[in-house]
Formats: structure tokens, C-alpha cells, sequence
């Protein structure tokens, strides 16, 4: 739209596009796009759950600050993540239209607001709950940016293995701010997510490893191949059904919690093995244009919801 | 012959004018949403604070 308004013809380069853009300004919905809001739903989500399986309870006004702040704190890691990947951002097909790479946002002003707002989320959170629970928060901004964004990413296949640790934090943290410790059933939970992330992700990097193979990411697909993908897929989702079970095993969880599990992790067991048994080639590039792994990502978001769900309708009954 | 690009405020059209206007009015608002909506959040959290506070003594 601002092309036209400039009146840049269809042949401008691309630097003149992001001088345009940059002289315009971004738009309220940048700043928010530089939050990464779609992540921020699991994330809610996780956290929320935490928060209202925690034994006591919390007032409603300082629960909700909670779940905020561990939202904002998401948000703000986001917008780092965005800054220190900028460069990479503008290689993906995915990414390239985002506002730092599409020239809406200063590189700079991001830093600043994801900086700023994680400051905001650790303190509100310190204000409104407990030490324990800022702590945790800015542990997880710090592992997000410091040990996946600009240490991992880049380096190793491993990244989103470990990385995943990150996103793992939200049951932990809700948990902290209710009760201000940390027990066995959150950090149980916070496996779970931990192991649930490399299906999760590389079912993904299975049908956009063209993408991450342009900007150099060394994700699974693109360092040891298709096949040993979705062997890993297999292999992590194989562990995540008995550890999801736990809860109810150690007696933390009741009967729907158990059930839901059970069902939910053979349904994620048969997914992973439709994508290991895809139709593919010699080099294990699918045949199916990766419907099983596209199927199988969209699974796994449906599964973390349906866990959580469960969790806490198992709680309230 | 190539079209002479903006690289100022000073050249812009009329309709670049208004988007830039557009965007900057659409930053204001969202920035002051986002602000009384903050000081009403730590209001509430005075609030449930100091009642919590009150009951202990």
C-alpha cells in the first residue's frame, strides 16, 4: 500500500521499498507482530494451567497480572529473538515479511521495547506474586535469547532440544506464583513440554527445511537429513508418551488427566509413525508434499492444549 | 526516465502525508490503551495488596 502512496514503481529495488517503509513508520500491528502472538497462546495457555492446578489458590486480580506478565515476558523474548535474528528473518519465505526485515521497524527500537518489556513482566510479576516466580521469568527471557536465540540456533541441530527448555517454563512459573515454591507435579509438566518441543518443531522443519537451509539454521533436516528426522520424531515422542503418564502414575493427577494422556499419546504415537512411514524417496525427501508431517505439527499444538485441558478439568472435578 | 523517489518528509504526496498521519495517530492510541491500562492493573494489584495486607494485621 505505501508502494503506491510513494509512488514506487513496480520495479524499485528493494532498498528503495524499506526506505519507504522506514519513512512511514510502523503501524500499531508491527509492534504488536514483534511479539510473536501466535507462539503466546501455548505459552497463556501452559502458564494458566500451572496457575490454576497449584494447591490455594490466588486472588483472581494478581493470577491474571500473572498470566500477563508471563505473556508479556514471551512477547519480549520474541522481540529480542527478532532483533538478533534479523539477518536470517530476511532469508526465510516465512519470516521475510516481518517488521524488522520488511523495514517497518528500526532494528534498534526493537531491542529497546523487548528489553524494556521483559524488565516490565520480571518486576510486575515480583510486585504482584512472589521473588521465586520473577526469577523464574527472567530465567526463562534469559535462556530464550542468551542459550537458544544467539548461542544454539546457529551452532547446533541440538538447538531446539535444548532450546526448547525455554518454552518449558510457562507450568513452572504459574505454579511459583501461586505457592512460591516449586514442587514435583510442575516440574514434571515442564518435562513434558520439553520433550513434546523436537516433535513439535521438527515435524515442522520437515516440510520448511528449504527455508532454514537458505538462512544456514541447522535444523535436523538440514544437517542430518529427512530420514533421520523422522526417526528423532519418532524416537522423542516415544518418550514423551510414558513421561506423560507420570503425573498420574505418581497419583498427582486423577482419572482424566490419565485417560486423556493415554489417548492423546498413542494418537501422537500413530501420527509420528505416518510420518516416518511417509512416502519418500531414496534421501527420504517426502513424495506426499509432507502431508503426514503437516499433519503431524498441527497434532502436536492440538495435543499440548488437550493435556493442559485435561490437567486442569481433572483438577476442578 | 526513472520517477523521482521521497527521501523526505518535503517530497512526500499528499496521500503519503495522510498514511504516515494514519500510522502515527494508530501508534498514539495503542501506546496510550496500552498505558491507562497499565496504570489500572497496578492500581488493582495496590489494591489486592494492601487488602491482603490489612487482614494479616
Amino acid at each position: 500500500m505505501s508502494d503506491t502512496i510513494l509512488r514506487t514503481s513496480a520495479s524499485a529495488a528493494p532498498e528503495q521499498a524499506l526506505l519507504d517503509q522506514s519513512i512511514l513508520g510502523a503501524t500499531a500491528g508491527d509492534w504488536l507482530a514483534l511479539l510473536k502472538p501466535r507462539v503466546l497462546y501455548l505459552v497463556v495457555y501452559s502458564g494458566a494451567a500451572g496457575l490454576l492446578v497449584a494447591p490455594g489458590g490466588i486472588n483472581p486480580v494478581l493470577g491474571f497480572t500473572a498470566v500477563l506478565c508471563i505473556a508479556m515476558a514471551a512477547g519480549a523474548a520474541g522481540a529480542i529473538n527478532m532483533w538478533y535474528d534479523r539477518d536470517i528473518d530476511a532469508v526465510m519465505r516465512r519470516t521475510s515479511r516481518r517488521p524488522i526485515p520488511a523495514g517497518r521497524i528500526a532494528p534498534e527500537g526493537a531491542l529497546a521495547y523487548g528489553v524494556a518489556l521483559s524488565a516490565l513482566s520480571v518486576l510486575l510479576m515480583w510486585l504482584s506474586t512472589n521473588l521465586l516466580a520473577a526469577m523464574l521469568l527472567a530465567g526463562s527471557i534469559a535462556f530464550y535469547v542468551f542459550i537458544y536465540t544467539m548461542w544454539l540456533k546457529r551452532r547446533t541441530p541440538q538447538n531446539i532440544v535444548i532450546g526448547g527448555a525455554a518454552g518449558a517454563f510457562p507450568p513452572l512459573i504459574g505454579w511459583a506464583a501461586v505457592t512460591g515454591h516449586v514442587a514435583l507435579l510442575p516440574v514434571v509438566l515442564f518435562a513434558i513440554i520439553f520433550f513434546w518441543t523436537p516433535p513439535h518443531f521438527w515435524a515442522l522443519s520437515l516440510f520448511a527445511s528449504g527455508d532454514y537451509a537458505n538462512a544456514g539454521v541447522p535444523m535436523l533436516p538440514v544437517v542430518a537429513g529427512q530420514k533421520a528426522t523422522r526417526l528423532a520424531v519418532m524416537r522423542y515422542t516415544l518418550w514423551l508418551v510414558p513421561l506423560s503418564l507420570l503425573p498420574y502414575v505418581l497419583h498427582l493427577t486423577g482419572p482424566v488427566y490419565g485417560a486423556s494422556a493415554m489417548v492423546l499419546g498413542l494418537m501422537f504415537v500413530w501420527h509420528a509413525w505416518r510420518v516416518l512411514r511417509d512416502r519418500q524417496d531414496e534421501a527420504g525427501n517426502s513424495l506426499t508434499r509432507d502431508a503426514p508431517a503437516k499433519a503431524a505439527f498441527k497434532f502436536s499444538i492440538l495435543y499440548l492444549f488437550l493435556m493442559f485441558g485435561a490437567l486442569v478439568v481433572d483438577h476442578l472435578i | 526516465m526513472t520517477e523521482q523517489r521521497p527521501t523526505s518528509s518535503r517530497d512526500w504526496s499528499p496521500e503519503a502525508r495522510q498514511e504516515f498521519y494514519r500510522r502515527r495517530r494508530g501508534r498514539n492510541w495503542a501506546l496510550l490503551a496500552a498505558l491507562i491500562a497499565l496504570c489500572g492493573l497496578l492500581y488493582a494489584v495496590s489494591v489486592v495488596k494492601l487488602y491482603h495486607a490489612g487482614q494479616m494485621w
